[in-house]
């Protein structure tokens, strides 16, 4: 045993222990590294800067630090999903404690102990110990769960259609890390095996790693503590030089990423705002991304949460959203450096000097990312509400879909028909608009034109008005209203398309049209607040109109009903039979946050069972019909709108509650689809609602072959 | 290759059209007005021949101010330059008479090719294709679901019943176009905005030259009939309710 200055009571260990005479080359090596990672970070700031339109992500700082602090350090969006949330938590909060350690390391040799206050002895020493140890086994813990995933269990996530994405980059990383962490520990081990000091079992450990080396003689420990020392110095430098070079680099882009978080309402779109002047419309090259576009995809860490609940990847077709974002980066990647070299180029040649980019040898949308890719999208938000980073997938797939839409006017014969139905009739079927009043006749509703002063406008929206089922639900909730005594009218066929679809589907220019015409009526006759039975048209009518001047309180129904019942203004008699299940509409719950309200209602219903969906809440799968795609033929794949159903029948449920009229087309069909629209029904929330406030007698179909007496 | 191509202003299909009280007409009131889908076709056919062939697109169209608003859709769509005929007195004409102001503005634009719709879906005649090309004194191809140019002459394809006929033209010559000629393409938003800038030649009866000689003046309009009430074929037995249904197909509806 050697001697020391530390005994009981004074528990400690010498820092640089058997390795007095290497700080000199220590300080080097760092140097060296730093130097590699420094460049490496220099590099990448420049082609961060090297393209793409402005756009200000560095205001309203307080909310910033707070994401960053949530996500970046606490880890918020990462433990959303349990399993993989701990790996990371275990590699991440387990090296974030390690490099404090090697900081009161440092400290305690270079400051504390020169001035003679040494701090890292007695008890203080010992829980030190004691935690180092426990968080480095953490990280070993996270690293073998993570080489598990990526090399074992395989889950289809961290591949696309069943090919795993490895690289070698991740196989390196883990093995960094996981080199760090055992060099670390045997190097602990024969440290205690030479100098064994009682108090040691603190280092829980490497006091028990010590015990291998049982038969090792002192000089030969301390030989192999010198080799270890260095091979643990090694990767750990190497490991900070890779950072800039490797998927490591995500240390730094994700927390940034999380600080630039868009602070904008959930499935916000930036408005075109220049027709008249701008020469190019919507995303056509990698330049007409935003600078902040095109950063997300280098804080992309190709953890899949995206893919996993991505309705157009599971149910077979083309689009993953990690593919999408790894896609843009791996072009960004080859055209990055040869704008950075041409604007070095031009600053050589001096002022004035013309930069000279090279002209793109891929077409970005089509080929970088491809058409079946860029139309396969819900915009059903799942990827950007789970993304560990941050990124936001959905503004990138209308920006291109904008593109072929505005520029190239190429895109799918029926949607090209659906948009020509709205210019005509202001509705996506064509019907004519005169009709789209036609379900309120009989109910004595007032429009506007007759009675302008009413609490709320009942925005109808183009289902509720022509489509045979979300006529019905109209009804049901117009009577509603009317029973509880609500002051409402509708603007009958004033009315006009909400501008959803034609937004999503990329047609900017004409959902622009149908808002504005929408505004200047409702601006007419000082519309305040509005109600919508339909998700789209809500959250459209909520915050995309005040960009144009149509500042209104929007209300979903479900909101609406929910008070209604709570005030006592509705009373639901009877009871309700069977079980039912609740389909969560995108546009409600990811975009808006309504979860509870109509989960509320249901539960106001006597006799309610209700058994939720295994993909519920922000995991809700979409039922397709988002983003334009209610208005496109779906090719590719499983229908996802059955998938959908089946989700709900596999409830056992005999009704499937909705409270979006798409996602009752949607339900209704996969019902079809599964022959089960016999034994399970798919109703509208206001449309149960109505049933059991039991007013009106549930007419029998008419039997037209009765005999008439 | 210069191509011309008529183009009419119709109400939508699927607006709501009411007749006047005096039965003189219909009530324009509330009507969405767009191009006649069959002239559509003959602007895509007349764009894409442009595409391949090089040369020029003009527009011509006879009607109101409003039909303005048509011209400009078809300028979106690519075409160069167009054409406007306004005058009251064109505004209830027969189809000769629009034909012939048709001619006069033409006779005076080179032309290769002129497209009209095989008809138009407000009034049905069908006929200003066949007077322009008999006013201009050139060959006319009609209802026509193919086009190919050669040089200076024309191959078109006309579907009759169970057959088609591949017909051959010289140039010039006036095609009225099929449904199933094409696709015709959704404007892009620079061609919205270009078109509106493009030049429009407005013109009328007088500068033209045209004579007003109505030939056939339409006396009344009359809404259609209201539909009789449907039948239902009641029964148990299905091949007794299938014989029923053969019978009053037969005997009733006189359609088998
Ligand atoms: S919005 Fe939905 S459909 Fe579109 S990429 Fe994201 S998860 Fe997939
Ligand atoms: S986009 Fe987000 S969720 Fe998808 S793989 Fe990348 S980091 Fe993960």
């Amino acid at each position: 045993m050697e001697l020391s200055k530390f005994s009981v009571g004074y528990e400690g260990r010498e820092v640089f222990w058997n390795a007095e005479n290497f700080e000199g080359l220590l300080f080097a090596f760092t140097a060296v590294a730093l130097a590699i990672f420094g460049y490496g970070i220099y590099g990448r700031w420049q082609m961060w800067k090297a393209l793409g339109k402005p756009e200000t992500r560095n205001d309203n700082l307080k909310e910033r630090i707070k994401l960053l602090l949530l996500n970046g350090v606490l880890q918020v969006k990462t433990f959303k999903d349990i399993y993989p949330g701990i790996m990371h938590g275990l590699i991440f909060f387990g090296f974030f404690v390690l490099i404090f350690g090697a900081a009161f390391d440092a400290t305690e040799f270079h400051i504390a102990e020169p001035l003679g206050v040494p701090f890292l002895t007695g008890k203080f020493y010992l829980i030190f110990s004691f935690l180092m140890d426990l968080f480095g086994l953490f990280v070993l813990i996270g690293v073998l769960m993570a080489a598990d995933r990526r090399y074992i269990t395989k889950p289809d996530r961290l591949g696309y259609k069943g090919e795993m994405d490895n690289t070698p980059d991740d196989a390196i990383v883990l093995l960094l890390l996981g080199g760090i962490i055992v060099t670390g520990f045997i190097i602990e081990a024969l440290r205690i095996h030479v100098t064994n000091p009682p108090w040691e079992v603190w280092s829980f450990a490497g006091y028990t790693l010590s015990k291998a080396f049982a038969s090792v003689d002192n000089g030969t420990a301390k030989t192999l503590h010198k080799i270890t020392w260095w091979v643990h110095t090694f990767i750990s430098l190497g490991f900070i030089a890779y950072i800039p070079y490797s998927r490591l680099l995500h240390i730094i882009t994700t927390p940034a990423n999380h600080f630039m978080s868009s602070l904008k309402p959930a499935g916000y779109l930036e408005p075109i705002r220049d027709f008249e002047t701008a020469e190019s419309f919507g995303t056509g090259q990698l330049e007409d991304f935003s600078w902040k576009q095109i950063f997300d995809s280098d804080a992309c860490t190709r953890c899949g949460r995206c893919q996993d609940g991505c309705p157009a990847y599971l149910s077979g077709k083309h689009l993953s959203p990690k593919k999408l974002v790894q896609d843009i980066k791996t072009y960004w990647l080859e055209r990055a450096p040869l704008i950075v070299a041409a604007k070095k180029a031009a600053g050589k040649a001096g002022e004035g000097a013309t930069v000279e980019i090279p002209a793109p040898e891929k077409a970005m949308v089509g080929e970088v990312v491809n058409l079946h890719e860029l139309w396969d999208c819900t915009n059903c938000m799942y990827c950007m509400e789970h993304c560990s980073s941050s990124i936001e997938h959905v503004p990138k797939i209308v920006g291109m879909r904008q593109y072929k839409v505005l520029m190239e006017a190429d895109f799918a014969p029926e949607l090209q028909l659906t948009f020509r139905n709205m210019e005509n009739n202001s509705n996506p079927w064509g019907v004519g608009s005169h009709l789209r009043a036609d379900w309120a006749k009989d109910l004595g509703i007032k429009t506007l034109a007759e009675d302008p002063n009413v609490e709320y406008l009942f925005y109808v929206g183009c289902s509720g008005s022509f489509d045979d089922r979300g006529k019905k639900v109209s009804m049901a909730f117009a009577k509603i209203l009317q029973i509880a005594g609500v002051s409402f009218g509708i603007l009958g066929t004033e009315e006009g398309c909400c501008g959803d679809s034609a937004m999503r589907g990329g047609n900017e220019y004409l959902s622009q049209t149908l808002m504005q015409t929408n505004i200047e009526i409702m601006n007419g006759y000082g519309v305040k607040k509005i109600i919508c039975t339909c998700p789209h048209g809500y959250n459209t009518l909520k915050k995309d109109y005040p960009h144009f001047g149509g500042n209104y309180e929007v209300y979903h129904h479900t909101e609406i009903i929910a008070d209604l019942i709570a005030q006592g203004k509705i009373i639901l008699k009877k009871p309700v039979d069977g079980l039912f299940t609740f389909h969560d509409s995108c546009f409600l719950g990811r975009y808006n946050n309504i979860y509870t309200q109509p989960r509320s209602i249901l539960k106001a219903l006597t006799g309610m069972n209700l058994a939720e969906m295994e993909r519920r809440y922000d995991k809700s799968f979409c039922c397709g019909a988002g983003g334009g795609r209610m208005w496109m033929e779906e090719h590719d794949g499983e229908r996802i709108n059955n998938m959908r159903t089946d989700q709900a029948i596999a409830t056992n449920a005999h009704t499937i509650a909705v409270a979006c009229p798409f996602c009752l087309t949607m339900m209704t069909d996969g019902l079809k689809a599964r022959s089960m629209e016999e034994k399970i029904a798919s109703l509208d929330i206001a449309e149960i609602v109505w049933r059991a406030m039991d007013i009106e007698e549930v007419k029998p179909p008419v039997d037209v072959c009765a005999p008439t007496e | 290759m210069n191509i011309v191509a008529c183009v009419k202003q119709v109400p939508d299909t699927e607006t709501l059209i009411k007749v006047k009280p005096d039965r003189s007409g219909i009530d324009e009131t509330g009507i969405k007005w767009v191009m006649n889908p069959y002239d559509e076709f003959g602007v895509e056919e007349a764009l894409r021949l442009k595409e391949k062939l090089s040369g020029e697109v003009i527009i011509v169209s006879v009607g109101p101010a409003r039909a303005l608003e048509t011209i400009r859709t078809a300028l979106a769509m690519g075409a160069e330059r167009g054409i406007h005929i306004v005058d009251p007195a064109l505004d209830s004409a027969d189809p000769f008479t629009i034909a012939s102001a048709l001619a006069a503005a033409i006779k005076n634009i080179p032309y290769d090719i002129i497209f009209c719709g095989q008809r138009a879906i407000d009034d049905d005649c069908g006929q200003v294709g066949a007077i322009l090309a008999e006013l201009l004194g050139i060959p006319q191809v009609t209802v026509i679901t193919k086009v190919d140019v050669d040089g200076n002459t024309i191959k078109v394809t006309r579907p009759i019943e169970g057959a088609q006929l591949i017909i051959e033209s010289s140039l010039p010559c006036v095609v009225t176009a099929q449904k199933g000629l094409n696709e015709p393409r959704y404007a892009s938003l620079p061609g919205i905005m270009k078109a509106k800038k493009k030049p429009v030649d407005v013109k009328d009866a007088a500068s033209l030259g045209v004579s007003i000689d109505v030939k056939a003046k339409i006396t009344k309009t009359l809404p259609p009939p209201a539909r009789p009430p449907g039948k239902i074929i009641c029964g148990e037995d299905p091949a007794e309710k299938a014989r029923e249904l053969a019978r009053l197909l037969r005997e009733e509806a006189k359609v088998i």
